[in-house]
């Protein structure tokens, strides 16, 4: 059950902070946390598990077990999570008993937001002063440079999360360009710790995918396979190794299946890129989609195949050359009260 | 197929700094990188890169890479320029029609000029260029006009005010008036091979009435410079 707590005219009548008065106590959170930690155990209980080794996974587990349900919308269906997750993050109430508020940047309407500003600021006035100090000095300014392409900065929604507040578009891109500013300088490695707090580290790709190795058929030929998209055509790609150039789809000749200079030029792109023209035979079967499409499947699928045939460094080449990655294109949908995509209706004055 | 959406590709990914709405969008996250097709780049020894090269390359190694378009390709016989010409050629998706006729108008500027070849004496024989490549990339120089013109309306009166164009808008112009020229201004019999090669090789000489249309608004410009502070950008 919730329940406002009292609070005087005078605040109801102001919109206090981002969404509205404070809706839940800390005492009815805290009465939540408890009742879901007993009945957390209870859930252990009833599935024979162990109580103290009970993981929030197993509880999914065990509710979807128990209470099934047909919903198509996954955020509908029964769930048992801890309070916290439920209950969004609540600012306290920021004034005190007379009415004054407890920050001193209240009134500006986003405290936090500001107040962020003002410290990164001081920061960077700090750094500042620290350079000049280094310079009277004579002393050297380091120029470590940070890792810039293994970390981003963090995303609107992210700070918004930190700060509790609504931020807009045009303050994050402020509070961004200040960042930028601060870590472009040399002596910024001093506050390194403050800025860590807003940046975050990017996963390097590239060791996600696994490379198969190469299979030998009967005669003893090394071969591998590989499956490509493109729109809505979908290939698979053998290739043979020892042959001598020879590209077979859906059982005839490319010449004769790909008219086109270009679909052709595509189909020989990730050869001629290795520098294997010669030396490969291919074996594909595509469906779906029209000529380009079919021939860009067929691309990405031999591309895929030659990565066993080749060093870690080509396959790097290849995929910075654009070969191995999906194309996510696809035709866009018509929307209602317009002719197509994009184009409207012709405008009529009367 | 499944309607595209921007919030399906991951929002909490993104770090754009978005200061308009953008009204177009892509299909990838902002976070993708354009792929570098050549292959001479690749071969290039670490030593040799400079200090943006360098750091441009330690980006790649991070970020996710768009895939190649169809057009474009690491063979010797792509180049982005006939593309890009192609494309503007183009009309209602014909790419096969106008890449044959692209193809057909190289092989006529070849033509005509081996016949120039055969036909000088000897010692003017080295001066004639026979390659339709080199042709094409000098007559698109020739042709692209170095400064522009922009309507500025002050007071209530338009201004025709000079302005400095950006590399790709000079290139789009040249284009664009040699495309326009040889579908207008010609007899309507003529195949657009061949009105095509027939520019070309006059613009390859400075010649011709797409240099004219170029030395007019260079002429303008000039006659207009009296009003070139209204430019505020």
């Amino acid at each position: 059950t919730l329940r406002l707590i009292c609070t005087t005219t005078a605040v109801q009548r102001k919109n206090a902070g981002a969404s509205g008065p404070e809706k839940y106590t800390e005492a009815f959170i805290k009465k939540q946390i408890e009742e879901f930690n007993l009945g957390k155990r209870h859930l252990a209980n009833m599935m024979g598990e162990d109580p103290e080794t009970f993981t929030q996974e197993d509880i999914d587990r065990a509710i979807a077990y128990l209470f099934p349900s047909g919903l198509f919308d996954k955020q509908a269906r029964p769930m048992m999570k801890h309070p916290t997750e439920v209950f969004p993050e609540q600012r306290k109430i920021q004034w005190g008993e007379d009415g004054r508020p407890f920050h001193f940047l209240f009134y500006t309407g986003k405290q936090s937001y500001y107040s962020l500003m003002h410290e990164t600021y001081e920061k960077f006035l700090n750094v500042q002063k620290h350079q000049e100090q280094m310079i009277a000095q004579d002393l050297p300014l380091q120029k470590e440079k940070r890792n810039l392409a293994g970390s981003r900065w963090l995303t609107k929604i992210e700070l918004e999360e930190m700060l509790i507040e609504k931020l807009s578009d045009d303050d994050y891109s402020r509070f961004i360009q200040l960042l930028q500013k601060l870590v472009a300088l040399p002596c910024a490695d001093i506050e390194e710790n403050y800025i860590q707090k807003f940046s975050k580290e990017v996963p390097v790709q590239l060791q996600k995918v696994v490379i198969e190795p190469l299979q030998y058929d009967e005669r003893g030929v090394a071969f591998s396979t590989g499956e490509g998209k493109r729109k809505t055509a979908r290939a698979t790609a053998v290739v043979y190794d020892n042959g001598t150039g020879k590209i077979t789809v859906n059982g005839t000749d490319m010449l004769h299946y790909f008219p086109v200079l270009q679909d052709r030029e595509q189909l020989l792109f990730p050869f001629q890129f290795l520098g294997r023209i010669g030396k490969h035979d291919m074996v594909c079967t595509v469906s779906g989609g029209g000529r380009s499409a079919q021939a860009g499947a067929i691309r990405l699928a031999s591309a895929k195949a030659l990565r066993s045939f080749v060093t870690e460094k080509e396959v790097e080449f290849m995929r910075q050359a654009g070969l191995l990655t999906v194309d996510p294109r696809v035709k866009e949908r018509k929307k209602p009260g317009q002719e197509g995509p994009r184009r409207k209706f012709t405008w009529k004055k009367r | 197929m499944a309607a595209p959406s921007a919030a399906g590709l991951g929002r909490r990914l993104r770090a754009w700094l978005p200061r308009i709405m953008p009204v177009r969008w892509s299909r990838y996250n902002p976070s993708y990188l354009e792929p570098e097709v050549k292959k001479e780049s690749y071969q290039k020894p670490l030593e040799e890169l400079t200090e943006e090269e360098r750091e441009q390359s330690e980006l790649k190694a991070v970020r996710p890479i768009k895939a190649a378009p169809p057009t474009l390709s690491s063979s010797v016989f792509s180049d982005p320029m006939i593309s890009k010409f192609t494309n503007m050629m183009m009309k209602s998706g014909n790419k096969v029609l106008a890449r044959s006729l692209m193809s057909q108008t190289l092989e006529a500027i070849k033509r005509k000029q081996l016949e120039k070849y055969h036909k000088a004496p000897e010692n003017e024989k080295e001066t004639i260029e026979c390659n339709p490549y080199i042709i094409f990339h000098q007559a698109l120089k020739n042709c692209q006009p170095i400064i522009g013109l922009s309507n500025i309306t002050r007071g209530g009166k338009t201004y025709q005010v000079p302005v400095p164009l950006t590399d790709n808008r000079k290139r789009f112009l040249a284009m664009k008036w040699l495309i326009t020229e040889c579908r207008e201004n010609k007899h309507r019999r003529t195949m657009m091979p061949e009105k095509l090669s027939q520019e070309l090789l006059l613009a390859f000489n400075n010649e011709g009435p797409v240099i004219k249309k170029k030395h007019v608004l260079h002429k303008m410009a000039e006659a207009n410079r009296a009003y070139a502070h209204f430019r505020w950008w």
